[in-house]
């Protein structure tokens, strides 16, 4: 606990984009609990009606509560967002790892073919994945996971390879622990620090990616309250009623600071050059 | 250097393999047969078998591969299934747009990131760098999409500045020789269409540049406050050299070096970004081609697009590799 503490008092920034994404998570839990309208409730005699007070951020083509929209769509932007860096870290810190302490045959056949994910623009692998897979947003998430998944892997092996020559290692070796054993307690556990760091800096572009093939119609749809998705749906009535479009885009905006700032602080702090400067 | 250009583009061959494996299988991912699917429910029997064999989807997979591969060589991406043209032609048309827009945004971002990193670097907890730090912290945190239709909204429909989309006026008749929008009206004399393209082409730069500018500032920064601690920073002010001949000569000279790698990368990269700002600014280039042939499931131009992606993120990955042997003599001399 009194690292943490040191870090958030070191890294001003990180506590604030911190405590401003723990004020939306308060908002996207409680909010829709104690708000009066649904997110997909149509009441189209008030559509496109101007923000006010009793419709925060106005109401979309539909008569829907663009407010209401917003907090439900931050579930769905969150959960991609970890489910998304999940599914790579747990996929990519497999490969990458078992490459750098396998080394040999293996670790060439599996770091050529992160070379070759890592030779396409990764939004652009991510559009013809899920163009590939179907829209939906599963499709989405899955599509941008396989494109974040190499980036893991590298970090992964690299901490593998420098860990798996260190006494420890050898001790566990001689000892006679079998490999899967040794890359879990050994390998993985002591490489741990930069992949978090990773994991926190894939965050933002996790949600970034999945928001924009939300936006091209090949993730989440209709009604569902995604926002990348909801701001393409609204794109009609940008001239006469912006907010409608804007909210959610202003939305994916707001996360993916608060995420960058962390993971900024994050990448900083493990950074022992870096991190002079800043004690 | 040529051994070392050798033995780079031999690393690549196992890579580029790979990258045809990846693209190749995009229609192979395709849940279900996927003459099927891209026909839709209304196809008939004989249009579905006809389609199965314009794609050699009967064929053994390997021989599939191999049949694609060696028709890539030739020249052969395949045949759009919504306009009937060769893939590679209608690509090809599409290109310059996107590199024109591409050029300009990595310029637009250079001309802006280095100067604001320089700045902030030799300022470091100043205002001018807690300023330049949040704007290049929301510049990459911004969704593309989101910035363009901000920027759309006050530019082009509440001041009327600047055209709302596309690349010229629907009014410029000028001949095409390069493909390059401003530079096709200098070379036809036509300054009004030059100047026309030019505003078409402020909107969509602004958004390209804005994710590299911001990214650029910061890694300027970054490695300029790392190198300004070096051992020969110290020395060459105790030579007494003045601040901006230590900073510029010394410290910036040396920032510069890894900031190639990232304008490289991020130039590759930033291709992707312009599948959305093409799309949204109606720019006739390569991302909005593989965005109208994703909605028409036009598997053939998404292959053929992805892979024209793909191969110009290699090529500017190569690029930066000899560039960097070009610019550091110490690099040089390893690639001896």
């Amino acid at each position: 606990m009194r690292p943490f503490l040191l870090f958030l008092r070191r890294n001003q920034l990180a506590a604030l984009g911190g405590a401003v994404l723990l004020l939306i998570l308060a908002a996207i839990v409680f909010g829709p609990m104690v708000g009066p309208y649904s997110p997909t409730r149509l009441d189209v005699l008030n559509k496109l009606a101007a923000p006010s007070l009793q419709h925060w951020l106005g109401t979309d083509s539909l008569g829907r509560d663009v407010f209401t929209r917003v907090l439900y769509g931050g579930r769905y932007t969150l959960a991609i967002g970890t489910g998304v860096v999940a599914i790579a870290f747990v996929v990519g810190v497999f490969f990458g790892t078992l490459a750098g302490y396998a080394g040999g045959v293996v670790d060439q056949v599996i770091m050529r073919i992160v070379d070759a994910m890592l030779s396409f623009p990764a939004l652009v692998l991510a559009i013809a994945l899920a163009a590939a897979f179907g829209p939906s947003l599963s499709n989405a998430m899955l599509a941008v996971a396989i494109t974040l998944a190499p980036q893991f892997a590298r970090v992964a092996r690299s901490q593998a390879l420098a860990i798996s020559v260190k006494p420890y290692v050898e001790a566990a070796i001689s000892l006679g622990l079998s490999d899967l054993r040794i890359l879990w307690r050994y390998v993985f556990a002591n490489g741990l620090g930069p992949l978090l760091v990773q994991a926190s800096l894939s965050i933002g572009s996790a949600v970034l990616q999945t928001a924009s093939l939300g936006f091209l119609g090949l993730g989440a749809q209709p009604p569902l309250a995604e926002w990348g998705a909801d701001v393409s749906s609204n794109l009609q009535f940008m001239r006469e009623s912006p907010w409608v479009a804007l909210s959610p885009g202003m939305a994916i905006l707001l996360v993916v600071l608060c995420f960058n700032l962390i993971g900024d602080s994050l990448a900083d702090w493990f950074n022992p050059r870096r991190r002079s400067e800043i004690d | 250097m040529i051994s070392f250009i050798l033995r780079r583009l031999v690393a690549l061959i196992p890579v580029l393999i790979l990258v045809l494996v990846i693209v190749f299988s995009l229609v192979r991912l395709i849940p279900g047969d996927p003459a099927v699917t891209l026909l839709g429910p209304g196809a008939t029997n004989q249009q579905i078998e006809a389609l199965r064999q314009q794609m050699r989807l009967d064929e053994p997979v390997v021989m599939q591969f191999l049949n694609y591969v060696a028709g890539l060589f030739q020249g052969d991406f395949g045949t759009s299934l919504k306009s009937g043209q060769p893939v590679l032609d209608q690509i090809l048309l599409r290109l310059p747009a996107t590199l024109e827009l591409s050029i300009c945004a990595t310029v637009v971002a250079i001309l802006f990131g280095i100067p604001i990193g320089v700045l902030s670097a030799t300022r470091p907890n100043s205002l001018f760098d807690h300023f330049t730090r949040v704007f290049s912290l929301v510049g990459v945190s911004m969704p593309a999409f989101l910035l363009a239709l901000i920027l759309q909204l006050i530019f082009a429909t509440y001041l009327g500045w600047l055209p709302v989309s596309g690349r010229v006026s629907p009014y410029i008749v000028v001949p095409q020789v390069t493909g390059f929008a401003i530079l096709d009206g200098l070379l036809a004399g036509d300054w009004g269409a030059a100047w026309d393209a030019v505003e078409h082409l402020i909107l969509p730069t602004a958004v390209l540049a804005a994710f590299l500018a911001a990214t650029l500032g910061r890694f300027v920064r970054n490695t300029m406050l790392e190198v300004m601690t070096e051992d020969y920073i110290r020395t060459a002010r105790a030579k007494g050299l003045t601040r901006a001949q230590v900073t510029l000569g010394h410290g910036l000279r040396n920032s510069l070096l890894p900031a190639v790698t990232v304008v490289g990368l991020k130039f590759a990269e930033m291709l992707g970004g312009a599948i959305l700002t093409e799309t949204i600014f109606a720019w006739p280039g390569i991302g909005r081609f593989m965005f109208e042939a994703i909605k028409n499931r036009d598997y053939p131009v998404i292959q053929g697009t992805t892979l024209v992606f793909s191969l110009i993120f290699v090529l500017t990955s190569l690029f930066v590799d000899l560039l960097y042997g070009v610019l550091d003599p110490r690099v040089r001399r390893r690639m001896k």
